[in-house]
C-alpha cells in the first residue's frame, strides 16, 4: 500500500540525473517499488541529463526519507526539496485579475490568453474560482521554480 | 572484462556459459581467475552471494543472455534484500540485434531494476572496463548490493581500453553528529536498555565496536536473524534474537525495554510484528548507513545515518568515563531469570531425537570454526535458536527474501572462501531439492561441505501455518523426495539416512570425518513445530509459546 495520502502536505523533490531512458526507468521503478505517494511527475531536459520534478503527497519527514532513497540511486546527480510552480494558459472572460490576486498566482495577458503561474495549490484555487468561465486551459508542470523566482 | 576482474582482486567467479557470453568465456582461460561451473545460473548467483557474505568481498556471477539472465533473478533479489555486494555479468545479444526479439534476447536490466542496486548496459566498448570497475565500487560502497552489467556480444568482441579509469575515492562517512552525543547520553541514563544489532554490524566489520560498547555499558545484546554471529553467543551479555520465531524472553525484553539501540538493521516486519505495538516503552536510537531506512518502520528518537563501526566508535568516545560493565545490573539479573525456562526446555530437548539433538551433534563434531549455512523454513529457525555461534560471521542464511534453495549453492561460495573451515548446510527436504543439482559441482571441486537435511516430508513451515491458521488443511504441503543415500551415491558422494533410534552423534561424527561432501538425511517428526511463534502482523502479546494442538 502506498503511504496514506495526506491531502494537505505536498512536497516537491527535484531530481537531476544522467543515463537517459534506463535511468528514468530506474527512477520510475523506484517510485513504484517503494510505493512513494506521487501526486505529480514532470520530466524535462537538464543540460546533458534529465530533470524530474516529483510532487509527493506525504508528511515532510517521509518526503525527506524518500529523497534520501532517490539520492542513493547511482544515476542521480542531485536530489533535493524544491519549490514548484505550475503554469496555466487560460482563455477566460472572467475578471481573472481579481481572482489571481485572491488566489496568490501571478498572471498577465498575452493576446487572447492569460498566462498564470504559481504553486500547484494556488493554481488549483485560481482555476476552481474561475470555474465555468474558463473556456480553455492548458496546465504545464509542476516544475521546480528556478532560483530567483520567475 | 577479465582484466577489470583481476584489477578488482577477484579470485573466484561462479557462472554458466552460453551463446551471448562466449567471447568472455573464450578469454577466461588466459587469466588467473577460478571459474566455478555451476549446474544452474541461480546457483551461481547464490554461490557468489555466499562467497560475498563469508568474505565481505564482492561476489561475482556470470550468465548468458535470455534464460541464463532470467535464472539469475532470484539470486539477485536475495542479495538485494540482504545487502550483499554482488556483481552479475550477463551476455546480451549484439547491439544490432537489440530490440528485435532476437534469439535469447531479454531485457534483463528492465527485469532486475527493482532488486539491483544499479545496472549497466554497456553499449560502447571503451566504456566496458570503467563500467566494470564502477560496478564493483557501487556494489561494495555505502549499503552494499548487487550490480548487474549487461554486455552485448559484439561489445565483448570489440577492442577496448581502460578509458583513463581512475578509482573513485571512497569518502568515509561522517562520524560526528550531535545525535551521537545524545545517543551516548541516552545510553547512560537508560534503566532497561537493549542493543539490537543487525547485519550492518557484520557488513561494516563492527563486531569489535559492538562488543566494546556492550561491555563498557553492560547493556545486553540481541540480534536480528542476519545479525546472529555478530556478537558471540556465549558472551554473558548475549540474550538471543527476537521476532516471529525468536526467543520468547527476548521478545518480552524488547517489550519491557526503555531504550533500544538499534544498529545496522532495518526493523524488518519479522522482527517487529505489529510495528505500532513494538517496543512500546522504549526510546529508539536507530543507526543505519542507509538514511532512507531511518523512520521507515519505527520512528526513532534519535536517527543517525552512519556506518555502524564509525558510529559506535564515536559513541564509545562519549562513554570514556563510564565504569566498565557496571551498568544495568538489575536489568541483567531480571533478564537472566526470564531466560531460565527456555534454558530448561532446551536442556530437556537435548535427549530427544529431533532437530535440537541434530544441531547439538553438529556443533560438537564441527567445533568452533564451524560455518553454518541454512536454507529457509523451520530448520532455519531451529538452527538460529539452538546453535551457538561464537565465531564472527559464521551464520549465513537468506533473511529478507527467504529464498528456499539458497543454502547448498551459498555453501559452495563459503567453502571456496574458507576451504579449511568446516562448512555445514542445514536444509529442509523442500528447499534442498530446489538446487540439488549442485551436488555435481560440489563433487567436481571436492568441496568439503556437509549436508544435514531435516526431512519431515512436508514444506514444514507452510504446514505449520496451515495447522495454526487454516484448520490443519494441509493443502499441497506434503512433499516427497529421492532416496538421498542412493542419490548422493550416484553423484559419487557418501550419504546416510538417520531415523529415530539411530545414533545421531555417530552419524554426524562419521559425516564430519569423511573427506569431501557427505549427506545426512534425518527423518524427523512430520508435525514438529517451531516455537515460539508470533503470528504475522501481531505483537508479543499474541505469541504462541507451546504446542496447543
Amino acid at each position: 500500500m502506498p503511504e496514506a495520502s495526506t491531502g494537505v502536505a505536498l512536497n516537491t523533490v527535484e531530481v537531476r540525473f544522467t543515463g537517459g531512458m534506463l535511468a528514468l526507468n530506474r527512477l520510475l521503478m523506484t517510485l513504484q517499488n517503494k510505493r512513494m505517494p506521487v501526486a505529480g511527475f514532470t520530466l524535462g531536459r537538464d543540460g546533458g541529463g534529465l530533470r524530474a520534478t516529483i510532487v509527493l503527497d506525504c508528511p515532510p519527514e517521509s518526503a525527506l526519507r524518500y529523497t534520501a532513497l532517490i539520492s542513493a540511486l547511482a544515476d542521480v546527480t542531485e536530489a533535493g526539496p524544491a519549490e514548484t510552480i505550475e503554469i496555466a494558459l487560460v482563455e477566460t472572460s472572467a475578471d481573472w485579475r481579481t481572482v489571481a490576486e485572491q488566489s496568490g498566482v501571478q498572471a498577465r495577458e498575452d493576446g487572447k490568453l492569460v498566462v498564470a503561474s504559481g504553486g500547484p495549490e494556488k493554481m488549483d484555487d485560481f482555476l476552481a474560482t474561475l470555474g465555468e468561465d474558463v473556456e480553455d486551459v492548458v496546465r504545464l508542470g509542476p516544475v521546480a521554480r528556478p532560483e530567483g523566482g520567475v | 572484462m577479465c582484466e577489470a576482474l583481476l584489477d578488482e582482486g577477484v579470485e573466484h567467479l561462479f557462472g554458466y556459459p552460453g551463446g551471448a557470453i562466449m567471447p568472455f568465456y573464450d578469454a577466461l582461460p588466459d587469466y588467473p581467475l577460478r571459474h566455478v561451473l555451476t549446474r544452474h545460473e541461480q546457483a551461481a548467483a547464490h554461490a557468489a552471494d555466499g562467497y560475498a557474505r563469508a568474505t565481505g568481498r564482492v561476489g561475482v556471477c556470470v550468465a548468458t543472455s535470455g534464460p541464463g539472465a532470467t535464472n539469475l533473478v532470484t539470486g539477485l533479489a536475495t542479495a538485494q534484500m540482504d545487502s550483499v555486494p554482488l556483481v552479475a555479468i550477463t551476455g546480451q545479444v549484439g547491439r544490432p540485434a537489440l530490440g528485435k526479439d532476437s534469439f535469447q534476447e531479454t531485457n534483463v536490466m528492465g527485469m532486475t531494476l527493482p532488486f539491483t542496486k544499479h545496472s549497466f548496459l554497456v553499449e560502447d566498448p571503451d566504456e566496458l572496463y570503467p563500467t566494470m570497475r564502477r560496478a564493483f565500487e557501487i556494489a561494495r560502497s555505502g549499503r552494499p548490493g548487487p550490480v548487474l552489467i549487461d554486455v552485448p556480444k559484439d561489445v565483448q568482441f570489440a577492442a577496448c581500453n581502460d578509458n583513463g579509469y581512475r578509482r573513485l575515492k571512497e569518502v568515509p562517512s561522517p562520524v560526528e553528529s550531535p545525535g551521537l552525543e545524545r545517543a551516548a547520553m541516552l545510553l547512560r541514563s537508560a534503566k532497561r536498555p537493549l542493543i539490537l544489532a543487525g547485519h550492518g554490524v557484520t557488513l561494516g566489520g563492527a563486531e569489535m565496536e559492538l562488543r566494546l560498547l556492550a561491555e563498557r555499558t553492560g547493556i545486553p545484546v540481541v540480534t536480528t536473524l542476519l545479525g546472529i554471529s555478530a556478537f558471540p553467543d556465549d558472551h554473558p551479555l548475549y540474550l538471543g534474537w527476537p521476532g516471529m520465531h525468536g526467543q520468547a524472553s527476548v521478545n518480552r525484553a524488547i517489550d519491557r525495554s526503555d531504550l533500544l539501540f538499534a544498529v545496522g538493521m532495518r526493523f524488518d516486519d519479522r522482527i517487529t510484528g505489529a510495528a505500532h505495538k513494538f517496543a512500546p516503552n522504549a526510546k529508539v536510537i536507530h543507526i543505519d548507513i542507509d538514511p532512507s531506512e531511518l523512520g521507515k518502520v519505527i520512528k526513532p528518537t534519535i536517527s543517525i545515518a552512519a556506518d555502524a563501526k564509525a558510529a559506535m566508535h564515536s559513541i564509545l568516545g562519549h562513554l570514556d568515563d563510564v565504569p566498565e560493565g557496571e551498568g544495568c545490573a538489575r536489568w541483567r539479573e531480571e533478564l537472566g531469570r526470564s531466560q531460565e525456562p527456555e534454558r530448561r526446555r532446551k536442556e530437556s530437548a537435548r535427549d530427544e531425537y529431533g532437530p535440537i539433538q541434530v544441531m547439538e551433534a553438529i556443533k560438537r563434531a564441527a567445533g568452533p570454526n564451524l560455518r553454518l549455512v541454512t536454507d529457509v523454513g523451520q530448520h532455519q529457525m531451529w538452527a538460529a535458536q539452538f546453535f551457538e555461534f561464537t565465531k564472527a560471521n559464521s551464520h549465513i542464511t537468506s533473511g529478507g527474501l527467504g529464498t528456499m534453495g539458497f543454502a547448498l549453492p551459498a555453501a559452495m561460495g563459503v567453502a571456496f572462501a574458507y576451504p579449511e573451515d568446516p562448512v555445514w548446510v542445514i536444509a529442509g527436504d523442500g528447499g534442498i531439492q530446489m538446487n540439488l543439482q549442485e551436488l555435481a559441482t560440489i563433487r567436481d571441486f571436492g568441496l568439503n561441505i556437509k549436508v544435514a537435511v531435516l526431512n519431515n516430508g512436508y514444506l514444514g513451515m507452510v504446514r505449520q501455518w496451515q495447522q495454526f491458521f487454516h484448520n490443519r488443511r494441509y493443502s499441497e504441503t506434503s512433499i516427497t523426495g529421492p532416496d538421498y543415500e542412493q542419490l548422493t551415491a550416484s553423484y559419487g558422494l557418501a550419504g546416510k539416512t538417520v531415523r529415530e533410534g539411530d545414533d545421531v552423534e555417530a552419524a554426524v561424527r562419521w559425516a564430519q570425518e569423511q573427506d569431501g561432501c557427505t549427506f545426512l538425511d534425518f527423518h524427523i517428526d512430520p508435525e514438529a513445530n517451531v516455537y515460539p511463534m508470533i503470528p504475522s502482523g501481531m505483537s508479543v502479546n499474541e505469541m504462541i509459546e507451546e504446542d496447543r494442538a
